[in-house]
């Protein structure tokens, strides 16, 4: 990083005495000057509070003391305890990713386009995995009500930390009013998203998705899958991330853990496939997943490609919404708005035609790869469908008894057999 | 040594001019007639052309300036197909008659229908030119009449007195709604029936500024005025003033999707940028800057908005910035235009007798336009507003008509 000129700091603190230190984190002067306004309306805004409650708050060792934690790198959004994403204002704490606004154009344009479709279903079922702080469940919902009041959405976030399930839950509380939420329809649980299905369980370790979503009662499938998982690899954890994110941000929420045999840029991929899996299980019309860069996108919409089930992929930029701008063709993938490649959108039967697709159903290129299904070729086990058992191995052991109770042999209602084609898992 | 015998100089001047001057009228209505002029047909060939491709670009997408331009149109290229129906079966009945070959008593049969395609081709072309002239853009307001008196002292006064009666009760016939702004009279007081000193009155109804705007001008007056004693007849005038009255409607103005407001933005005129992070972005950084520029590309006016937190706070911001400052440019243009059209409606200057557009004559009882050349002697009847003043009027529109069908073809020819 290129040291900041003596000339620069010197005239920052001609405009004000704080300004050099936040030359640190901001780098140029005109940053600098918005987050010391900043930070001085939060000590205003503290201080008015105490005052309400007869307390007095020295003001200017409040600032001194932010603006230290800033210049050490702090990000702002901790300081301030919140961030804006989108229209709404979000809670934000230690522990939990910061929401980006790259993540917030993508959702907007999401639920724009979705909210004016024409068939939608009476009740529209949006899943979000990693779900941080909330941002992403609320934000689409208040896109979605703004003018879409005539349907039914259940969104359900889900994230494998309590730190950011309690989070999102208090954003829920906070949001309410603003996204006109009805009680039940928004909901947070922890769950795993890595963890296998059919793995052992271990006691105390959070569930795997589709495990959780049964636990609890809720639908099996949905219509529209989000997230923005941890996608960026050791290697680039090192290189690219800014101090303040390396230092003060979760790594959970950025790096996948690590595993044996994997390499750097596996490592980076590792929830993608697991991902896909998922949409492919809870038959999600739509996918959106959020990525680091181009070639990230495009070995993700590569693996989407392979699976077979879907009718499109595309990539859109950090402004997905820049009408102005034609698709450009990357690899085969129509990649659109201006920016970084920022997301992979997949979509199948109707959901081509809520994003307006219905013209191209599929790439030529997918057309010719597509291969003779064959029945076997499926993701359950073939005995899944004789035995007409349900696989015990999938569900919690507290839940077995639920489900046997008096009706012993007979497959749960909810376990139907899956519509579309599987295949075994890679 | 031949010398020429001295003249004197007028006589000189007098043998140059014809002995007895022929009255010309220089500017009256013409018959009308079946031709279009070449020009003219050009024109509304190439808007046809025109109307043909915005169809088609209207088929593939919306946008609002070419669906106004169409509708422009459409009348344009109506007139024109009519004219093209009754142009064919005019030349197709003409070459029956003229062909030997033709039996009499189709040929009779021909002849007779002759006569009535003919007229059908005159109105058609009639229409034709009264659809290509361009509509006043401000023909569908309301209007602001502003009448004054002129030279002529108080007899100007009251006889701008009996114009502002004149108009009034013209309104009342016709149905259309006013109100009076001001009422002065040389007293300064609002007391009617002593002489006017300027009068304001607002047509509310809409079109007025296409009706009245015909009346704009210097009105001369030549009676023997109340106030004279030894019965001389005395020549005064009033000014009118006709100004389209653009009300202040701020509802319409607060609708942003309507094209017609002065907030009106269309969105893809506007270059959008926001702040973004020169590196990785997502989730590699936590950036705080959230400035947002918006640009639009026609008038270059830029505007940038990084106060608050909030993009999309700001994005709000910027917007409604950028929608107040082109509004504010396009209301400065518009009452630059006013402005104008106040100067070049009536000068200072041109406020004596000979800059008349129009006579009364009680003497002769007798009202003559100087523009349109049309004569009426029915004075009462026009001093009251009646069917007389209305024919006066029509006179005057289609004589401004004329005007603009004659720079149509001065356009034409110029372009081409």
């Amino acid at each position: 990083m290129p040291r900041i000129p003596t000339a620069l700091l010197r005239k920052a603190r001609t405009i004000d005495a704080f300004l050099p230190a936040l030359l640190a984190p901001c780098r140029d002067l005109h940053t600098a000057q918005n987050e010391l306004r900043w930070l001085r309306e939060h000590v205003e805004k503290v201080a008015k509070a105490r005052r309400a409650k007869r307390d007095t708050l020295v003001k200017g060792a409040l600032l001194g003391q932010l603006v230290r934690e800033r210049a050490k790198g702090k990000p702002l959004q901790y300081l301030l305890g919140t961030e804006y994403f989108g229209d709404l204002e979000i809670k934000c704490r230690p522990g939990v990713l910061i929401p980006r606004q790259d993540t917030a154009a993508s959702v907007t344009h999401l639920a724009k386009l979705v909210r004016t479709a024409p068939n939608l279903p009476a009740e529209l079922r949006v899943l979000d995995l990693c779900t941080g702080t909330g941002c992403i469940p609320l934000l689409f919902r208040h896109e979605f009500t703004s003018n879409r009041k005539d349907f039914d959405l259940r969104i359900v976030g889900i994230d494998i930390s309590d730190k950011s399930i309690g989070l999102a839950h208090y954003n829920l509380l906070k949001n309410e009013r603003i996204i006109q939420a009805r009680a039940g329809m928004t909901n947070f649980a922890k769950a795993d998203v890595l963890a296998d299905p059919f793995g052992d369980l271990t006691i105390g370790a959070p569930l795997p998705v589709r495990s959780m979503l049964n636990h609890n009662k809720w639908a099996p499938f949905w219509d529209i899958l989000i997230s923005n998982p941890p996608y960026i690899s050791p290697s680039a954890y090192w290189k690219t991330t800014t101090r303040s994110v390396r230092g003060f941000e979760p790594k959970l929420a950025l790096v996948p853990p690590p595993k044996s045999k994997f390499d750097d840029r596996q490592q980076g991929d590792m929830f993608y496939p697991r991902l896909l899996k998922i949409a492919e299980e809870v038959e999600a019309k739509i996918v959106l997943l959020e990525v680091a860069d181009l070639e990230q996108a495009l070995r993700v919409a590569q693996l989407a490609q392979k699976l077979d089930v879907f009718d499109g992929i595309e990539i859109w930029r950090d402004e997905p919404d820049v009408s102005s701008s034609q698709p450009t063709n990357e690899d085969g993938f129509h990649v659109y708005g201006e920016g970084n490649a920022r997301s992979v959108v997949c979509w199948r039967s109707e959901g081509g035609s809520w994003l307006g697709k219905s013209s191209s159903p599929k790439p030529p290129e997918l057309l010719q790869d597509a291969p003779e299904e064959t029945s076997s070729n499926s993701y359950w086990p073939p005995s899944y469908y004789q035995s007409n058992e349900v696989n015990f191995n999938a569900m919690p052991r507290f839940m077995w008894k639920r489900h046997m109770g008096d009706q012993r042999g007979k497959p749960p209602t909810r376990w139907r057999t899956p519509k579309t084609r599987w295949r075994e898992p890679a | 040594m031949l010398t020429t015998p001295w003249v004197c100089r007028s006589c000189l001047s007098r043998i140059a001019r014809p002995l007895i001057r022929r009255q010309l009228r220089h500017q009256s209505t013409s018959a009308a007639s079946e031709s279009i002029p070449p020009a003219l047909l050009s024109r509304a060939r190439n808007i046809a052309l025109e109307h043909k491709t915005l169809t088609e670009k209207l088929a593939n997408g919306f946008d609002t300036k070419s669906a106004k331009k169409l509708g422009e149109y459409s009348s344009i290229v109506r007139a024109l197909e009519k004219w093209d129906k009754a142009n064919e079966s005019v030349t197709e009945l003409t070459s029956l008659i003229h062909d030997s070959t033709t039996d009499p008593e189709l040929r009779d049969l021909a002849a007779d229908d002759l006569g009535e395609t003919r007229i059908d081709l005159i109105n058609a072309s009639q229409s034709l030119i009264t659809s290509l002239v361009p509509v006043h853009p401000f023909a569908h307001l309301p209007c602001l009449i502003e009448i004054r008196p002129g030279a002529g002292g108080s007899e100007a006064a009251i006889f701008a007195g009996d114009l502002f009666r004149m108009y009034q009760a013209f309104c009342n016939h016709n149905g259309l709604r006013t109100s009076v702004l001001k009422y002065e009279n040389i007293n300064g007081t609002s007391e009617a029936g002593i002489p006017l000193s300027e009068a304001i009155f607002e047509v509310e109804t809409e079109n007025a500024y296409g009706v009245f705007r015909c009346e704009a001008g210097v009105h001369r007056v030549q009676r023997v005025p109340a106030t004279e004693t030894k019965g001389r007849t005395h020549t005064s005038a009033a000014s009118v003033h006709v100004l389209p009255s653009l009300q202040e409607n701020s509802a319409a103005q607060e609708d942003f999707d309507d094209p017609e407001s002065d907030y009106y933005i269309d969105i893809k005129e506007v270059r959008q940028e926001v702040m973004r992070a020169s590196g990785a972005g997502g989730q590699h950084v936590n950036k705080t800057e959230s400035a947002v520029r918006l640009t639009h590309i026609p008038t270059n006016t830029v505007v940038a908005m990084q106060d608050s937190r909030s993009q999309s706070k700001n994005k709000e911001k910027a917007w409604a910035l950028l929608r107040s400052r082109i509004a504010q440019a396009r209301r400065e243009k518009r009452e630059d235009e006013i402005v104008a059209m106040r100067r070049s409606v009536i000068g200072v200057a041109k406020m004596g007798r000979g800059d008349k557009i129009r006579t009364y004559n009680y003497g002769q009882q007798r009202v003559t336009d100087h523009r349109s050349g049309t004569t009426v002697h029915d004075l009462d009847d026009v001093m009251a507003g009646g069917q007389t003043l209305e024919k006066v009027m029509d006179s005057v529109r289609s004589w401004l008509m004329e005007r603009d069908v004659e720079g149509l073809i001065a356009e034409e020819g110029d372009t081409n």
